[in-house]
């Protein structure tokens, strides 16, 4: 089920809020499981048994670990969480990839699988591995209910798009957590604020993309405004997202972490990823990048790590060579910056801004492909390789029709409107009118972003891949 | 702030909880008016459809389009599609000129060339043997006149034309694309209007070698025409008028409708149907497979096949003037292949294929 729809906003969030405020605190993680089963097996009834048993695995092996902590069984069980966890999402995600370059490689006509990908998998597998792992640290105690470890697993609010939540940042609200006027507020403000982010203007950049695909009229400059656009989008769609699930979160007591921070303004691409997808780059940082060493290496194995890691950050986000590129040309800039760079960006706030925004339109072309094909087209296109530099009646008429729209979304993936909100936070008319506005502001938020969907409007789900 | 806080999650849980309510015990009617177009009704509960996630597919459909007072929303919407975000269409419709249209730039080679295959079945299974002159006239959309002009994306209509023109060289071409401007078709809706084409009807008759010239009383229909774009444009957009033309020969007519059961004399213009969803549907009643048009006071023997879509229905009147008799045939409703059970095509007479460049780049339709 996806947030931006009529079921979701109309059917079952009424009555997951009516149940969850009226069942006693014991049954409280009840209702939120019921209901996130309920909600996964919408789009996925099939693999709702898949979450299950990977919950209930890891569950068992959870304890295992906890109990022989120490000795080398330990090791074991961990590594069977590894194994059942990642042999999942190798085969239910990555199968086809390797059998398609198999059959490349060798000539040989192995059939595919093709599987469909179960929704949110990655998402639910880094979750639970953050889970494992950290008992096996000794972070975190095993949960000894399989009702809560379940209800962490499979929590509705972040269970298909992220963010990330690991297990010791939830641990304690799992069992005992406040529920508050102040806190259902907050809650339902960044809940509306995230839907009109996706519905309002990512939905809306996309169908610029979508006009942008269907083009037989590819300039340079239909590229660099597709790219824009599509940049924007993602980020709408995925902050939104974010913003819907920390709202939810926050509506059923639970505090998550944030997951951007306006990345567009970084002034590296390092910095970039410090901003974007926050609970990824932090996943891959504490499980993967430092458990292999980190920076504290020799040079070769260090860029071994980073390597390492940027392919698995491409990897995960989708089963095409695209995407590992995506990752390793990040790993190159990040290597570049952190060798050659990092003093001459920190000199103009202006050129650094310039560089990272051209290099990361430029991962996103190379994201935005279907194949690899297609992502060195797009990126290639940025520069005019394939196509030429002529103004196209298509450009045009997209640039017409969606210009106000790309500049809205410029000016809001910034923090300049929260800025400007704070400037005047000090001067009281300012703080009585928003004090009226905000309300009427967000309930109109609410209705334009219903009436979106009751038009039936162009609505993806951009993370079918993850 | 413990005030606002707690107005805020009173006037969201009324809002979403009311909408949630309303949703469940009045849901929009399963058609829609103003889009002219059968809802989404409840998809069926089974195992089997769960298991396969259409039951679950088919209730998102049926949510969004049976969400209570879906039209004001969809109005909202548009507004706000159009004077915040300044799109220049919305789902594909847009306003130029005083008119309301929509954008229809992919050419479709594959639905013309079934088209041309259609007609050349007809061609070859009634028409060649009996010396029937053969003539092909296709309409085009009026964003052929206001896309270009206003900036906006089009189908290329002169290559559109071109192609299907080589695609029946076995039929005369006649081109009407210089007769025709924005004026000719109603603001609101994808139609020409009748009071504006009686020189597309002589130019038409003038090629098949009929003089179909004549005098006409224009009358006006009293209640307003919200075309079919009206709806889907889904912000507030002033009617039209229907205009349809009389005179003695038109009165004099015996127009048969061949629909399911036996044939039915009835009138030029539904005044019925005038008055009901689409009064468009007055002339010649709409969508009807087969309709003979019969004029008593003809100066000639000759007889007229028109092969036609929704555009013919305004036009055919307008030759009877030339004609004993025009049958007016559409495939759309009557499978090709059995007309010749409906229709007994004589020698030497004329057969116009008129369609619209909209059903000629989507004619899955025809039969």
């Amino acid at each position: 089920m996806l947030f931006s729809s009529i079921t979701f906003l109309y059917y079952f969030l009424p009555c997951v809020i009516l149940l969850y405020f009226a069942a006693p605190k014991a049954l409280k993680n009840t209702v939120l499981l019921l209901f996130s089963l309920v909600f996964y097996a919408w789009g996925e009834p099939r693999y709702v048994f898949l979450m299950i048993a990977t919950v209930l695995v890891c569950y068992v092996l959870g304890i295992l670990v906890e109990k022989t902590r120490g000795r080398f069984l330990s090791k074991v069980f961990l590594c069977l969480a590894l194994l059942f966890c990642l042999g999942a999402l190798g085969y239910f995600k990555y199968a086809d990839f390797f059998i398609a370059n198999f059959n490349k490689v060798t000539g040989l006509g192995v059939p595919l699988l093709k599987i469909a990908l179960p929704i949110g998998i990655s998402f639910y597998t880094f979750q639970i591995l953050s889970y494992v792992i950290d008992v096996y640290r000794g972070d975190v105690k095993a949960q000894k209910n399989p009702l809560t470890l379940a209800t962490y697993v499979a929590l509705f609010p972040q269970l298909i798009a992220g963010p990330i939540v690991r297990y010791c940042d939830v641990e304690k609200q799992l069992t005992d957590r406040s529920h508050s006027i102040d806190k259902v507020s907050v809650g339902i403000r960044r809940f509306i604020m995230g839907l009109s982010k996706k519905i309002l203007l990512a939905n809306t950049l996309g169908e610029l993309c979508v006009a942008f695909n269907a083009s037989d009229e590819k300039s340079v400059m239909f590229y660099w405004l597709f790219v824009i656009a599509y940049m924007l989008q993602i980020y709408f769609d995925f902050s939104g997202y974010s913003d819907m699930a920390i709202g939810l979160g926050k509506i059923f007591g639970f505090d998550f972490l944030e997951n951007f921070n306006y990345p567009f303004i970084s002034r590296s691409a390092s910095e970039f990823w410090r901003r974007w997808h926050m609970s990824l780059g932090s996943w891959f940082r504490d499980y993967v990048y430092i458990p292999m060493g980190g920076n504290r290496v020799n040079k070769l194995r260090f860029f071994i790590n980073i390597f390492t890691v940027w392919f698995l950050t491409g990897f995960w986000h989708g089963a095409e060579w695209n995407f590992i590129v995506w990752g390793l040309y990040f790993a190159v800039f990040l290597l570049v910056e952190k060798f050659f760079l990092v003093k001459k960006l920190e000199k103009s706030r202006v050129l650094s801004r310039i560089y990272t925004l051209l290099i990361v339109a430029v991962s996103f072309a190379i994201f935005s492909g279907n194949s690899l094909t297609e992502a060195l087209t797009n990126a290639g296109g940025l520069f005019g390789v394939g196509t030429d530099f002529s103004v196209t009646a298509d450009f045009l008429y997209n640039l017409r029709s969606y210009g106000v729209v790309v500049l809205i979304a410029i000016i809001a993936s910034t923090p300049l409107p929260k800025l400007i909100k704070e400037k005047l936070e000090g001067n009281n008319v300012f703080k009585t009118v928003w004090g009226i506005i905000e309300i009427p502001l967000l309930l109109g938020l609410l209705i334009l972003s219903t009436a979106y969907l009751a038009d039936g409007a162009f609505n993806p789900f951009l993370y079918f891949r993850f | 702030m413990k005030i606002k806080n707690i107005i805020t999650i009173v006037v969201f849980a009324v809002f979403i909880f009311g909408m949630s309510v309303l949703c469940v015990a009045k849901p929009a009617d399963e058609f829609s008016l103003s889009e002219r177009r059968q809802l989404a009704s409840f998809p069926k509960l089974s195992v089997d459809t769960v298991k396969s996630g259409e039951f679950m597919s088919g209730f998102e459909t049926y949510t969004a389009e049976r969400f209570p007072m879906r039209d004001t929303f969809r109005g909202y919407k548009a507004w706000f599609s159009a004077n915040v975000f300044r799109k220049l269409d919305n789902n594909g419709i847009f306003v130029a000129d005083g008119h309301i249209s929509k954008i229809d730039s992919d050419m479709n080679e594959e639905m013309m060339d079934y088209a041309a295959q259609r007609f050349l079945n007809i061609n070859n299974k009634y028409l060649k043997n009996k010396n029937i002159k053969l003539f092909f006239a296709p309409v085009p959309d009026k964003n052929f006149i206001l896309a270009p002009k206003n900036g906006y994306p089009s189908l290329d209509y002169k290559a559109f034309i071109d192609k299907m023109r080589q695609k029946t060289d076995y039929m005369q071409f006649i081109d009407i694309t210089g007769l025709l401007d924005a004026e000719d078709y109603y603001t609101t809706d994808t139609h020409w209007r009748q009071e504006k084409i009686t020189d597309i009807a002589e130019k038409l008759g003038a090629e098949m070698g009929v003089d179909v010239s004549a005098g006409y009383v224009e009358n006006t229909l009293e209640n307003p025409f919200y075309g079919v774009y009206t709806g889907q444009l889904a912000i507030p957009f002033k009617a039209d008028t229907i205009k349809y033309l009389t005179n003695d020969t038109l009165n004099n007519c015996t127009v048969t409708y061949y629909d399911m059961g036996k044939p039915v004399t009835g009138e030029m213009y539904n005044m019925e149907k005038a008055m009901g969803k689409d009064p468009y549907e007055m002339f010649l009643s709409g969508t009807m497979p087969l309709i003979t048009i019969e004029n008593p006071d003809a100066k000639t023997d000759k007889e007229l096949y028109l092969f036609r879509d929704s555009f013919g229905s305004s036009i055919a009147p307008l030759f009877a003037e030339g004609y004993k008799k025009i049958t007016v045939i559409d495939i759309r409703y009557v499978q090709s292949d059995f007309l010749g059970a409906l229709v007994e095509f004589k020698e030497n007479s004329d057969a116009l294929f008129l369609y619209s460049t909209t059903l000629l780049n989507n004619s899955m339709a025809m039969r």
